[in-house]
Formats: structure tokens, C-alpha cells, sequence
């Protein structure tokens, strides 16, 4: 297999242009979503959904909002008033424990030999599971198509050699795309390098397990600049299988009162009938 | 020199804009469609209308992204809240049939009939309603692609599909002599077990989501199902009962159910003590009033059964009551988890309190689950 | 930049990672902003008193770098005894005239008289002192300076002079921005000055859309000449200009007033001979001396064989300026039905020319119209879908105009090369035929002028000389005929002639009729007969500079005046910042860039006085286009409105000038008619706040490329303008609900997008609020919205005719718009003069103005 390929968003360089929106979508020939003016500042996109697989988040801050003690970016020490504006390439996270992987009943969703997740849209049937299994809200179901879409980690580019579209076309390399392993070394150095500048709010999200144990750490993970509510995206997300065990066991417990209500019921309505 | 027009192609002017379009800006007759999106069927040209909540004055103190969703909200139809109604009274009622072919003796054989028709009755009605609900439904036999234990739904198809395929050997063969006749009671045996599994798999498939509520009752729901799912199959056979034997043994399953079905609601509105937001459904709103009213029902079918002098009338009623109450929970439930799943402070705060993964006991295995199964095909 | 140049800010981005500061100056914050250190929110319309008081601050605390000033710049050169500046006579200088409304410059001029500017007149022909006159002009060799930079008529004496009241508090007063953040700048740029450090400075329509624009860019001009930052790495002024090749369009010229290369139009007043324009637009000096080999080559390019001395290279024929035929003027002409015809190619002006309204007046009242383009845009489908027309004010069978519809190829359908804003030419090639019956530029210019020469040689006409004397034989391939784009760009390059050998560069191009040349200043882009412009050597495999990719004018030259990174001796300032430098062993410059100076001229050499041409330019000369080979703090000649930038305030504004009495600029260009109404100079009390405009990066100027795209449409759906909550509090209006904003000349509905990135300043005791509104929207497309240039009015700077869309006022009210009752519909008779409002000018400037028009 080959090394696991993913994504480092590192949104202290991302200037919200949406290139890696529209490549996306040209790309993988992706329908519009319709003209909707959502009035928050300049994301019209909303959220990632079955035909937009990027989507960039834009959250503006006027001091002291941001954090309070954070050294914003943008603002100057003297400026008249202090602003920050946040801008967030989001993506499919493509999960080590991913929720709509493990949901999935037809198999339509498999691991790819570059340890992205990929949905087979000619073995989907709609079941929507995957759906309400996704922590970070990503995949969904198409109402006209009936099937369950996502970002592919542009599979058809990789198995070609060629970096996926969003991130060829981020002119910042706000989107590096790479070795996992080494995306997460640069990840950690470019921490370091905006911490020593005094960046205060500056954090990873998923890098690894320990950073994000109910995933077991992303593929597509993304350096942010204030908490991640902030951004839309959940602070502790766990992949819901991961407390499936309890859930089962509780079933096993109430299946098993359940059957032996009834053969107790039995037992007592024949002893009564015999008397 | 004026040339004849090559392949005339349509200009970008005003007509062209009245023309439906898939909005994906590639013309047939020049390009290929190829991407990995462009097999997305368009009906409409401006899908998602009602998909983006327009911006909403946030309350200034949440920590949410212009109150927007976080998760993406189910998108299963009313179906499967009647799904989960039929399925949970078609598996006890076949726990029953089997508990009382096993157990139950000749007096009891009317009601172990019932139960077999209840239960097959309960199983392809419920594989409709399930087919119904997906969004490309011929291909429903997908979901016998794999075998999954991760995933309760691709456990839960495989329960339905072998407890359809039981009970119906069970009902054709159960009456039977001879070793058909084997064959078909162990049809209802098994039919019997897996159908203590249908009741309960549920629960345990809405609780496997990211779906706020869902998740934080993911150990009252099984049992909430399992015993609405008792009290309804016994409704349902009261309406038919007769003899006192099969009536006593009807009321006993049904109250036994509806009992353990009000605890575990008592107990679900409990379930997230440190993030109240996400029980919030079950409070407020037209969930909240679905809710209760699956309470008040439930508890009113319970005393209706239990007092005293037992008339049919006063049976039937109950029944009628205790039915309703657990058609109400389940749609109660479904629609509180929708809900709890548009409200991004739900998934938030309950992440904040220590309800995301800092709830495990320990971390999950990293390594990427595999399935070493055979994948059918 | 990042919204509007998003590729070309990943190198500012690099920069920052490399430990630059990035300061921002914008009256909003934008994405640009959002990766700024220092954002300066500043009042639309006053960069020049922010320009201005880093100028001062800059020569009061001696800041400036010394060596280079003295070494590069005019600083020492002296000015005539009669020449008045702003500060002697309340914002005006010497030489206004009452009676022609316009200044006389003869006292601007050095001592000694005669310098003409760079590249020649543009506006100022024969204006008395522009140096166009007959008498052959001094050479710089011969000008009057004083190294010590004491003498008090000196240009350094004058610079500090005209900024000595532009201090901290005033800047504050004017500009809405705290003393404290303009000090923190100031010494941010202080601290990036000198030998071991430059700092750079981009800009675009921010600046120039004034009716000071051009004096902006004299500012910053000024600015970094006195930090000697111009022509050092990191350093200079990048013009981000509007589109991917509008460069190309002013170098390869679609502006009424130049020919190709920046060479001046003949005028009328010019006089009829080749030898009259040629004394008029020469240097004796500089390397604008060779500036008659340029005028002839493009002769002979153009009409070959036809063109000989004898008959002074058909120059007689070419067709005259009779006055000002920018585009406004032509347009108002056109409403007045004066210009029957307009071919629109590639431009929208329903949409992105000020004054929408009236732009269809004019296209309503031409008799045709032929429209160019990918889609049916706004200026096509005026007649049909125009707001006055969907309000039912017109009739578009009332409508007499003729319009012709031509499909044009995709940039992907063409070949060619784009010019873009780092004066780099990149070729295209083809990847696709266009379809149906569209076609390019190229083909439609090729085979227009293929029949209009057809019908020349066939009319036999005078007036048709012209025409059939052009040399029209490009090659055509394949069945739609399409022009070799690379034999017009051989002929641009030049070759000698008649053998068509391409020439190595501008330099050998000759005045004999030997030489043709479509562009002097592209010159040597296919020199060796290899396409220069389409090399893509990546740029890991080059030096930092990166030469071999794509090919920049002139001569592949990356850095402009980059003889002034070095000192006088030809040694770098610094090992850190080297960028050319003289080999003393060689005896050549040399360096990582192609030197801007004569190759083997020695450093030392300075040339004896009264010599003249390419010998009169030292070795010390980092300007050498400058007929003194210095850069101009002060220009003596060449502007119409001041040899030195002075704050005016917007045409329409809300406070008065508080440098001045003279509140504008007295020079500007306005347009005065009733569909055309202007507000008060200040305090208007029907229209307070202040209106800018903006782009964002999801649309593309006038939206003919963009708002017929879903995937660019859908990021940014509907026309909104931006308010703080301030003023959204003030006027009733509520986020995302509906407004309408309204001036004089018409009014349009958007959404609201309250934001606090739009910030009310305080200027003078005063709350300013500003409104921002992107003009990218119109009546057609998958978005459609209200047109901000609905709102604009025709007024222009002086020099260039460029807009005033940056800083007017205007009204905003919550509400949709009654469509009704267009300004534009008012009847508008050209010779009903609009009294001015006479707050905008001194007594002594008058409040006559030359209506701009075609004839004198």
C-alpha cells in the first residue's frame, strides 16, 4: 500500500479567495447549489454537502472577541480598532476511524490504498446512514440523485500522480497535500514557528490520535487560529462506533429480558391453564 | 469569406438562462462529463433551497458558526420512525410466538399463530417501509453486500432479512408434522431470537450516530425500544385475545413493556446531565410535546391495563392508548434527535462537558477497522 | 491584493513569511487586510495628505536616504524664480488662467526653461512651457542645480516646503487615522530604508480612480525616490493593474491619446510635418532621444514600402486628436447624438463605465453599435433589459440604434499573448477552435480591415490613402481563417525591413525607413526569431529573478531603474540588496537583472556639457528615459494639474479641505450636464456619507465572465453593500435586509451586509461613514443586481481622463428601489452648463471649466 496521503490546512495562510471551492467543483464536475445570500460575512456556501466537497468559512472577529489575550493577526497594536478575519478551507477529514465507513451497510464506502475514504456511487443505494454518522457534518445524501456524496481526495488525480485539485490551486499553499506522515512534521514545525511569534490562539486539529483520540487522527487536518467551534467544527468529535459496545450490550441485556419476560409469561399462563 | 457555423453551440445569452440547466457549466457537445461528481443526477437546477438557515441573530455569548448546523441532519423520511414502530412490535411479538411454542403449551397455540403472522406481517411491511426510505431504492439488495459488525444497520439488515426469511418458513411450515414441521418451529425459534434482536438493534442504531441525543441515550434507547416494542406487540394481540390464558400472558408482555419503556424515557431525559441542550428536545417545542404526549399515553395505556375489573372494552382501550403512545415516542424520538442535530450547541457543549471522546474508557484502536469477512456479492 | 490579484499575493504572502511587514491602507478591511501586520483604515479620497505626511515626516527626520536622493533624484536641481506653490496661494500654483480655466505652466519649468517629459506630450502639446514649442530645448547637461540641496528654489527646498504643513495632527484631521498608528507606520517604513533594506509599495484602482489619480501615484512616486526604494529588489511601486492584460492593452495602445510604445498622438496642434512632431516630443537628451527611430519604425510597420522618407513615412495622413476623445467625452458626445458609431470589444460600459445611465443614453442614441463578447452582456442587451426599460420609462421600439452581435473566442480559444501587471508578456497557445461562429480579436480585426482595405483600393479615395497602404499580409491557417498571432507579434517585436530579419531589441532599430516596429517597447521579444514570450523554464531552475520566463518589456528587463541599486561608483548599496552592478575587469554592468543603463558605460562617465543623444547619458543615470536622466521629485513638465502632488478632496465630498481654500483639484474634468448632476463640494445635506467602490475576487469586473458562471455566481449571489453598524443603526437598516443608495445620477437597490470591518472615522469632530458597494453586478446573467456605476458621475482627472469611482457621496435608505424616474432620462442639452458649485474653487480659479469635448 502506498503512503497515506492527506491534506494540511493551515488556515494562518489562507486568504479565502475560494479557488480550492471552484477547482473542486470543476473538477469533479460538480452541480451549483443554488444562488442563496446568506449575510454571513462572505460564505454563501453555508456548508460542506453532497455537491460542494470544499468549503471555506470566513468568521470575523472585532478584539477583544477573539480569545482576548491573542496576538491578532491583521490587527495593528494602534490601530483604531482591532479586527481579525478568520478564513477556513473545510474538507471531508477523511478519518483514520472514519463514522461513515464503519456505518456503512452495502460496503459503498471503502478505505483507498492511499488511506483516503472514498464512497463508490455505483454501490450506493441512499441509506443515509453514513449521513448521521459523520462527526464533522460532512458527507450527505442528494435528494435528486439518491446517493450519498463526498469529497474523494480526488481519487482519479492520485491514482495519476497529480495533487488533488483544491490544493494545486491554493495560491498560498494554505492547502499542502501529502505524505501524512510528513505533512504532520510541517504541521508541528509551522506551530512552533506562529507560537514564537506570538500567534497565542494557533493550534492543530487531528494531526494525530493523541490530538484527537475519537478519531484516531485525520488525514485532512487543519492548524487553526481560535477554538474550533469557532470554525463550525466539533471539539472532541468521536467516531460513534467507538461507544457502539455499550449500546449493543445494553440491546443484548433488553433482548434477553425481553425473551425471558415472555418464556416467564409463558411458563406462568400454562402452569395457570393447567390448573 | 463567410464559412458555414460549425456545430452551432448555444451563446451565453438570456434564453439560455430560462433553459433548465444541471448548473455544472459543461456542454455536452464539447466536453466530457467525467468527473466524479458529474454522475450526480439534477432534477431541479437550485437544489438544497431550504438547506442553508439564513444568518440568524446567534446569541452573542455561543460559541457557534452563525448558528449554523454542525452535523448534517438525517435524512430518513417518516418511514423509519414507522419502521421503528412495526419493527420493534413484529420482533416481540415474535419473541412471544417463540417463548410460548417453547414454553407456552397447546392453550397458547392461537396466540403463538397470531404472533407467527404478526411477526412476518411486521418484517416485510418494515422491509418496505425501509426500501421506501432509501434514496436509490432498486438497489436495496446492496445491503446484503457485506457483513458489518460496526454498522447496527448492516447488523440490522441482516436481522431483518434472516428474521423475515425464519418467520417465514415459521408461517408456512410451523403448523406442520414431520420434519417440515421442524424445520418451521425452528423457523420460530430462531425467528423468536431474532426477533428480540430486531426490537432492540434499533436503539442501538440511532445511538451509533454523531446525532447528539441519539447518542447520549445510547443506553436508554435499546431498552426504550425493546420495551415499547413489548407493549406494542401486546396491544396489538390484545385486540385479538381470548382465551384468558394468551390474555393474561398478552397483559403481563405488555406491561412489562410499557413499564421498562417509561423508565427508559424517564431515564433518556436524564441522559445528558452535563450538557442540557441536548435533552432540550425532549423539553421544549413541538418534540418536546410529542414526547410527552408518548408519555402520557404510554402511562395512560399502563393504568388503563392495570386497574382492576378488566373489560374488553376498557382492553381496548388501553391498547388504542398504549399503541399511540409508542407511534408518539417513536416519532418523538426521531424528531428530537433532527432537531438536536441542527443545533450546533447541542454537539458543542456536550463535546465541552466531556461527552465527546473524553467519555471512553479508552482510546479507540487506532488502526483503521478492516474487515476480514467476505464481501458478498 | 489578495481579493484581486489572489496568484500574485502568494509572493507578498512569501514575503511575509520571510519576516516583511505588511501594512495595509484601505478605508475597509478586506482579505487583504485579514494577513496584514498593520491595517490603516483610512477616508476614501485623502491618500495624498497620507502620502503626503510620511513625506514630511520622512524629510524632517532626515530619514531619507542622503547618497541616493542626491545621486538619482532632480532633488538639487533648480526651479525658475516665478514658479508658486500651493502654499504661497492657498492650493492652487502659479499660472492659472481665469479665462481658459487651466493652468499656463511656463513656471513650473526649471531654471533655464525647455525640459519635456518623459516618452513626450500627451496632454500639453503646445501649452506655453510645455517644451513642445519650436525652440530647441535645453539639455540637461546644461540645468542649474545645488548639491548641497540648500539653495531655497531648489526641488528639495520646494518638496519640504509644499509638505511642511502635512503633520501628524493634520493627517489625523484629514484622514481619519490616529496620529499613533500613522507614527507606528512611519517609522515601520523608516526602519525598512536604506542600504540594507527596501520596502514596496502596491497599489491599484484605489489610487487612481480620483480626479487626483495621478498625483497619487506622483506621491508615492516622491515617497520612495526619498527612501531609494525605486529600482532596488523589494522595493519600487507595482501598479496592479484590473484584468490579465490590460497592460498590453495600454502598451499595444486602445487609449485615444497614444500609439503603441507610449508614443504621443499627433494632435492638430502638432503642425503637419513628422519634423515638426518630432522637435516637439524629443529629448536632446536622455535616452528619449532615440525616440524618432520608434516613430518611424511604427510607419514603416504599418505601411512598408509604402511609407519612405520622401514622403515623411505618410505622417501627414495619419488622423489627428482635435481635442479630448477619452471615453467619457465620446460617450457624452454619443448621448447628445453627435457619434453614430461605437464597436465595444471585450468592455461592458452599461455596467463598468460611471454613469450608467448615461453610457445607455449614448448607446441609445448611436445609430450602431457592434458588441464583442463570450455572453449577451448589458451594453448588447441594452435596449431590451435595461432598468429604465424594465421600469417602463423607454420603449425598445423607440429605440433606433442598429446593434451587431459578434461571438468572441474564450482565452482558450486563442492564441497570443497576455501582458499583465509586472510588464510580463506570457504566450497562450490554442487548446481549443471556438465554436460556432465565435472568433477572436485577431480574426475580427484581420478580416475588417482585409474588406475595408478591399473597398479603399477600390474607391481610389484620398481620404482612403491610408488603408491602402497598409501592410496587411499576416498568414491565415485553416478554415475559419484564423491570423498567425505569432507573425503580428514578429511584427511587433520588429524586423529590418524589407527582409523582415527580427531585430534583437529597440536599440537597433533605426530613423532611416530600414527598421519596422509595431512596439518599440516590446522590442526584442522575438529576437532570434524565437518566441521569447513563451518560454516556461520553471522557476526552481533559474535565479531568483527568473528571466526565462516569459519575456518582460523592455528588453527582458524584471526591475525597472535598477542602475539606482547601486551607487555611483556601480557598487551594490548593499551585498544584501544587490541587483546590477558595474565589472570593473569587463567593463560592463552586469548582474541578476539586465541592466537599465548602456551596457559598457563606465560609472564615472559624465557627459560634457551641450552634448546631446544617447552620449548625454551619464553613467550615474538611473533614469534614463528622463530627459535629465533623474527621477522627478518635482515634474517641471508633463502634468496638467501641478508639478507636485497637493490634497484636493473629492469632486463630492463631506468635509472642506482643511489644507486649503482651493477644495479640488482645479483642473478637473467635469462633465456638466443634467443627466449628469454633481452634489455639493461639501456637506451636502442630501447626501452625507461617503460612497467607495470595490471588487471582490468571486466576480470579475463588469461580471460578463463571472455572473454567467454558477460556480462563481453561487459564491457571491446578490449585489449587497457594506455598512458598519454604526451607520446601519443610524439609518434603520438591517442586516441582509433590502437597501436602496441613491445620488444624483440614479439609484440601486442591494442587500445589506452590516459589518464592522467598515469602521465610521472621525474626521474634524465629524462622524464619517463610508458605504461600500462592489460594481460587478447588472441586468443580465445567473446573478443579476443593482450596477454601482448607476450611481457614479463623468468627472476625470486631468491628465489621463481616468474616473473618479473611489470617493463620492451618496444617500442609503432601508427599502427596495422604485425604478422609476431615471436621472438619466432628463433632458440633457450639452450647452445647458450646470453652474459648478463655486465651494470647490477659490475666486481666482473661477468656476469656469473647459467642457471636454472632441473639438477644440
Amino acid at each position: 500500500m502506498a503512503a497515506a496521503k492527506g491534506f494540511f490546512t493551515d488556515t494562518s495562510l489562507c486568504i479565502g479567495c475560494k479557488a480550492c471551492e471552484v477547482a473542486c467543483k470543476q473538477w469533479n464536475q460538480l452541480p451549483a447549489d443554488g444562488l442563496h445570500f446568506s449575510g454571513n460575512s462572505y460564505d454563501n456556501t453555508g456548508h460542506l454537502g453532497a455537491s460542494t466537497w470544499r468549503h471555506v468559512a470566513f468568521v470575523e472577529q472585532t478584539l477583544p472577541e477573539a480569545l482576548g489575550t491573542v496576538e491578532p493577526q491583521g490587527a495593528g497594536n494602534g490601530s483604531s480598532f482591532g479586527m481579525r478575519w478568520l478564513m477556513e478551507s473545510d474538507v471531508c477529514k477523511h478519518c483514520q476511524r472514519a463514522g461513515c465507513l464503519e456505518a456503512c451497510p452495502t460496503g459503498a464506502i471503502v478505505r483507498t490504498e492511499f488511506d483516503s475514504v472514498y464512497v463508490q456511487p455505483d454501490v450506493c443505494n441512499g441509506c443515509g446512514y453514513c449521513v448521521v454518522a459523520c462527526p464533522f457534518g460532512v458527507i450527505d445524501r442528494r435528494d435528486d440523485d439518491g446517493r450519498a456524496w463526498k469529497c474523494t481526495l480526488c481519487y482519479d488525480r492520485l491514482a495519476d500522480g497529480l495533487t488533488p485539485a483544491c490544493a494545486k490551486h491554493c495560491p498560498t499553499e494554505s492547502i499542502q497535500f501529502g505524505d501524512v506522515e510528513e505533512l504532520r512534521i510541517r504541521a508541528e514545525r509551522r506551530l512552533d514557528q506562529l507560537q514564537a511569534r506570538g500567534v497565542e490562539g494557533a493550534r492543530l486539529y487531528g494531526q494525530d490520535a493523541r490530538n484527537q483520540p475519537g478519531t484516531g487522527g485525520l488525514n485532512a487536518f487543519f492548524l487553526l487560529l481560535d477554538r474550533p467551534e469557532v470554525y463550525n467544527l466539533p471539539p472532541d468529535p468521536v467516531v460513534p462506533t467507538a461507544k457502539g459496545r455499550e449500546s449493543w450490550t445494553f440491546a443484548g441485556i433488553a433482548a434477553a429480558g425481553m425473551f425471558l419476560t415472555a418464556m416467564a409469561g409463558a411458563l406462568l399462563a400454562r402452569g395457570r391453564s393447567l390448573r | 469569406m463567410t464559412t458555414a457555423p460549425l456545430n452551432p453551440v448555444p451563446f451565453l445569452a438570456p434564453p439560455e438562462l430560462e433553459r433548465p440547466t444541471d448548473g455544472r457549466e459543461v456542454d455536452p457537445s464539447l466536453g466530457l462529463l467525467q468527473g466524479e461528481g458529474a454522475a450526480q443526477r439534477v432534477r431541479t437546477p437550485e437544489p438544497h433551497p431550504g438547506r442553508l438557515v439564513p444568518h440568524v441573530e446567534a446569541d452573542a455569548r455561543a460559541l457557534t458558526y452563525y448558528g449554523l448546523p454542525v452535523l448534517q441532519q438525517p435524512v430518513w423520511i417518516w418511514t423509519i420512525p414507522t419502521y421503528l414502530f412495526v419493527g420493534g412490535m413484529a420482533g416481540a411479538a415474535s419473541a412471544l410466538g417463540a417463548a410460548s411454542l417453547v414454553a407456552g403449551g397447546p392453550t397458547l397455540e392461537r396466540l403463538e399463530n397470531r404472533c407467527r403472522a404478526l411477526g412476518l406481517a411486521g418484517d416485510l411491511a418494515g422491509s418496505v417501509l425501509l426500501i421506501a426510505d432509501l434514496g436509490r431504492p432498486e438497489r436495496f439488495l446492496n445491503m446484503l453486500r457485506v457483513f458489518r459488525p460496526t454498522s447496527p444497520m448492516s447488523m440490522g439488515s441482516w436481522i431483518l432479512a434472516l428474521s423475515g426469511a425464519a418467520n417465514t418458513a415459521g408461517f408456512l411450515l410451523g403448523s406442520r408434522s414431520g420434519p417440515l414441521g421442524a424445520v418451521g418451529r425452528m423457523g420460530i425459534a430462531a425467528g423468536g431470537g431474532l426477533g428480540a434482536l430486531l426490537a432492540g438493534y434499533t436503539g442501538v442504531l440511532l445511538a451509533n450516530t454523531a446525532v447528539p441525543l441519539w447518542q447520549a441515550a445510547r443506553r436508554e434507547l435499546p431498552v426504550l425500544f425493546v420495551g415499547s416494542g413489548m407493549a406494542s406487540a401486546g396491544a396489538v394481540l390484545e385486540l385479538f385475545s381470548d382465551s384468558g390464558a394468551s390474555r393474561k400472558l398478552t397483559h403481563w408482555y405488555g406491561s412489562a413493556g410499557k413499564a421498562v419503556a417509561l423508565g427508559a424515557m424517564l431515564a433518556m431525559q436524564r441522559s445528558a446531565p452535563g450538557a442540557p441542550r441536548i435533552t432540550e428536545p425532549l423539553r421544549t417545542g413541538a418534540t418536546g410535546l410529542l414526547w410527552r404526549a408518548g408519555l402520557v399515553l404510554t402511562a395512560a395505556g399502563l393504568v388503563a391495563s392495570g386497574l382492576g375489573n378488566r373489560s374488553r372494552a376498557r382492553e381496548r382501550l388501553a391498547a388504542g392508548l398504549t399503541l399511540a403512545g409508542a407511534l408518539a415516542t417513536r416519532f418523538a424520538v426521531f424528531h428530537a434527535g433532527k432537531r438536536s442535530a441542527r443545533d450546533p450547541r447541542a454537539t458543542f457543549e456536550g463535546q465541552r462537558a466531556g461527552m465527546g471522546a473524553a467519555e471512553l474508557s479508552r482510546p479507540p484502536d487506532p488502526k483503521p477497522a478492516v474487515f476480514k469477512l467476505p464481501v458478498m456479492r | 491584493m489578495a481579493e484581486n490579484h489572489p496568484v500574485g499575493f502568494q509572493w507578498v504572502m512569501e514575503a511575509r513569511e520571510r519576516g516583511a511587514t505588511l501594512i495595509h491602507v484601505d478605508p475597509r478591511f478586506t482579505r487583504t487586510s485579514a494577513m496584514a501586520d498593520i491595517h490603516v483604515p483610512i477616508r476614501p479620497g485623502t491618500d495624498i495628505a497620507w502620502l503626503g505626511g510620511l513625506i514630511r515626516h520622512v524629510l524632517e527626520k532626515e530619514a531619507y536616504f542622503k547618497e541616493y536622493v542626491v545621486a538619482f533624484t532632480n532633488a538639487p536641481v533648480i526651479v525658475r524664480e516665478d514658479f508658486r506653490d500651493t502654499e504661497d496661494l492657498d492650493g492652487i500654483f502659479s499660472g492659472w488662467h481665469l479665462e481658459d480655466g487651466k493652468y499656463h505652466v511656463d513656471s513650473w519649468q526649471y531654471e533655464g526653461a525647455g525640459t519635456i517629459p518623459a516618452a513626450g506630450h500627451k496632454h500639453l502639446p503646445a501649452d506655453a512651457g510645455a517644451g513642445a514649442d519650436e525652440q530647441d530645448k535645453r539639455p540637461a547637461t546644461l540645468q542649474e542645480r545645488d548639491e548641497t540641496l540648500q539653495h531655497p528654489r531648489c526641488v528639495f527646498q520646494i518638496l519640504k516646503r509644499h509638505f511642511s504643513r502635512y503633520t501628524p495632527e493634520m493627517v489625523e484631521q484629514i484622514c481619519g487615522v490616529p496620529r499613533s498608528l500613522f507614527e507606528k507606520v512611519a517609522e515601520t517604513l523608516i526602519r525598512n530604508t536604506g542600504r540594507e533594506r527596501t520596502a514596496a509599495f502596491c497599489y491599484a484602482v484605489g489610487w487612481t480612480h480620483h480626479s487626483v489619480g495621478v498625483q497619487y501615484i506622483r506621491t508615492a512616486a516622491i515617497l520612495q525616490l526619498l527612501l531609494g526604494n525605486i529600482g532596488r529588489p523589494g522595493g519600487g511601486i507595482i501598479a496592479l493593474r484590473g484584468h490579465t492584460s490590460i497592460q498590453g492593452s495600454t502598451d499595444i495602445p486602445t487609449l485615444f491619446n497614444i500609439l503603441p510604445g507610449y508614443l504621443p498622438m499627433p494632435t492638430t496642434k502638432h503642425g503637419s510635418t513628422l519634423a515638426r512632431y518630432m522637435k516637439g516630443n524629443r529629448s536632446p537628451t536622455g535616452w528619449w532621444s532615440e525616440f524618432p527611430k520608434y516613430v518611424v519604425s511604427l510607419l514603416k510597420a504599418w505601411f512598408g514600402d509604402a511609407a519612405t522618407k520622401d514622403n515623411d513615412y505618410l505622417w501627414e495622413h495619419l488622423p489627428r486628436l482635435t481635442g479630448d476623445h477619452s471615453h467619457m467625452t465620446t460617450v457624452s458626445d454619443m448621448a447628445d447624438g453627435k457619434v453614430p458609431g461605437y464597436l465595444v470589444m471585450g468592455e461592458n460600459p452599461a455596467v463598468g463605465s460611471p454613469n450608467a445611465g448615461l453610457q445607455r443614453k449614448g448607446l441609445r442614441n448611436a445609430k450602431w453599435v457592434v458588441v464583442r463578447d463570450l455572453a449577451m452582456i448589458e451594453t448588447a442587451e441594452f435596449w431590451k433589459n435595461a432598468p429604465e426599460v424594465q421600469a417602463g420609462e423607454i420603449r425598445p421600439e423607440d429605440i433606433q440604434t442598429e446593434v451587431f452581435l459578434f461571438p468572441a473566442a474564450a482565452h482558450t480559444e486563442k492564441e497570443g499573448t497576455f501582458t499583465n501587471t509586472q510588464r510580463l508578456l506570457q504566450w497562450r497557445e490554442k487548446a481549443v477552435d471556438p465554436p460556432g461562429n465565435a472568433r477572436s480579436e485577431l480574426h475580427f480585426v484581420f478580416h475588417l480591415g482585409r474588406r475595408l482595405i478591399e473597398r479603399a483600393r477600390r474607391s481610389g479615395k484620398q481620404r482612403d490613402l491610408l488603408l491602402r497602404a497598409l501592410v496587411w499580409d499576416y498568414p491565415t491557417r485553416g478554415q475559419i481563417q484564423e491570423p498567425s498571432a505569432e507573425a503580428v507579434l514578429t511584427e511587433i517585436n520588429g524586423y529590418t525591413w524589407p527582409d523582415r530579419k527580427p531585430v534583437p531589441g529597440y536599440a537597433e532599430l533605426k530613423d532611416d525607413g530600414s527598421t519596422a516596429c509595431g512596439c518599440w517597447i516590446y522590442s526584442g521579444c522575438f529576437s532570434g526569431g524565437v518566441n521569447q514570450t513563451a518560454r516556461r523554464k520553471p522557476g526552481r531552475e533559474q535565479s531568483w529573478v527568473a528571466p526565462e520566463w516569459g519575456w518582460a518589456w523592455p528588453a527582458n528587463r524584471r526591475t525597472l531603474y535598477n542602475r539606482a541599486s547601486a551607487d555611483l561608483q556601480g557598487n551594490p548599496w548593499s551585498e544584501r540588496k544587490r541587483l546590477v552592478w558595474w565589472d570593473a575587469a569587463k567593463r560592463r554592468w552586469t548582474g541578476e537583472d539586465v541592466p537599465d543603463i548602456i551596457a559598457d558605460r563606465d560609472p564615472s562617465y559624465r557627459a560634457r556639457p551641450g552634448v546631446e543623444g544617447l552620449a548625454s547619458i551619464g553613467g550615474n543615470t538611473a533614469f534614463l528615459m528622463q530627459s535629465d536622466g533623474l527621477g522627478w521629485l518635482y515634474a517641471p513638465t508633463g502634468l496638467i494639474d501641478g508639478p507636485l502632488p497637493t490634497h484636493y478632496e473629492p469632486l463630492e465630498s463631506v468635509v472642506k479641505n482643511a489644507l486649503y481654500g482651493q477644495q479640488c483639484n482645479p483642473a478637473r474634468l467635469e462633465y456638466r450636464r443634467r443627466d449628469n448632476r454633481y452634489h455639493a463640494a461639501y456637506d451636502d445635506p442630501a447626501y452625507p456619507f461617503v460612497l467607495t467602490t470595490f471588487r471582490l475576487t468571486e466576480h470579475h469586473t463588469a461580471g460578463g465572465m463571472s455572473r454567467w458562471l454558477w460556480w462563481l455566481s453561487e459564491l457571491q449571489p446578490e449585489m449587497f453593500v457594506e455598512i458598519s453598524p454604526e451607520l446601519a443603526r443610524l439609518r434603520g437598516i438591517t442586516h441582509g435586509g433590502w437597501v436602496t443608495v441613491s445620488t444624483a445620477r440614479g439609484a440601486i437597490e442591494a442587500r445589506a451586509l452590516v459589518t464592522a470591518r467598515v469602521r465610521p472615522l472621525q474626521i474634524r469632530g465629524k462622524t464619517v461613514h463610508t458605504i461600500g458597494l462592489p460594481w460587478h453586478w447588472g441586468t443580465v446573467g445567473r446573478t443579476t443586481g443593482g450596477t454601482a456605476n448607476e450611481l457614479l458621475a463623468l468627472v476625470a482627472d486631468p491628465n489621463v481622463s481616468i474616473m473618479e469611482s473611489k470617493a463620492l457621496t451618496a444617500h442609503i435608505q432601508p427599502g427596495r428601489h422604485d425604478l422609476r424616474r431615471h436621472p438619466s432620462l432628463l433632458a440633457p442639452t450639452p450647452s445647458s452648463l450646470e453652474p459648478g458649485d463655486p465651494r470647490r474653487d477659490l475666486p481666482q480659479v473661477g468656476t469656469k471649466r473647459p467642457m471636454p469635448s472632441q473639438e477644440p
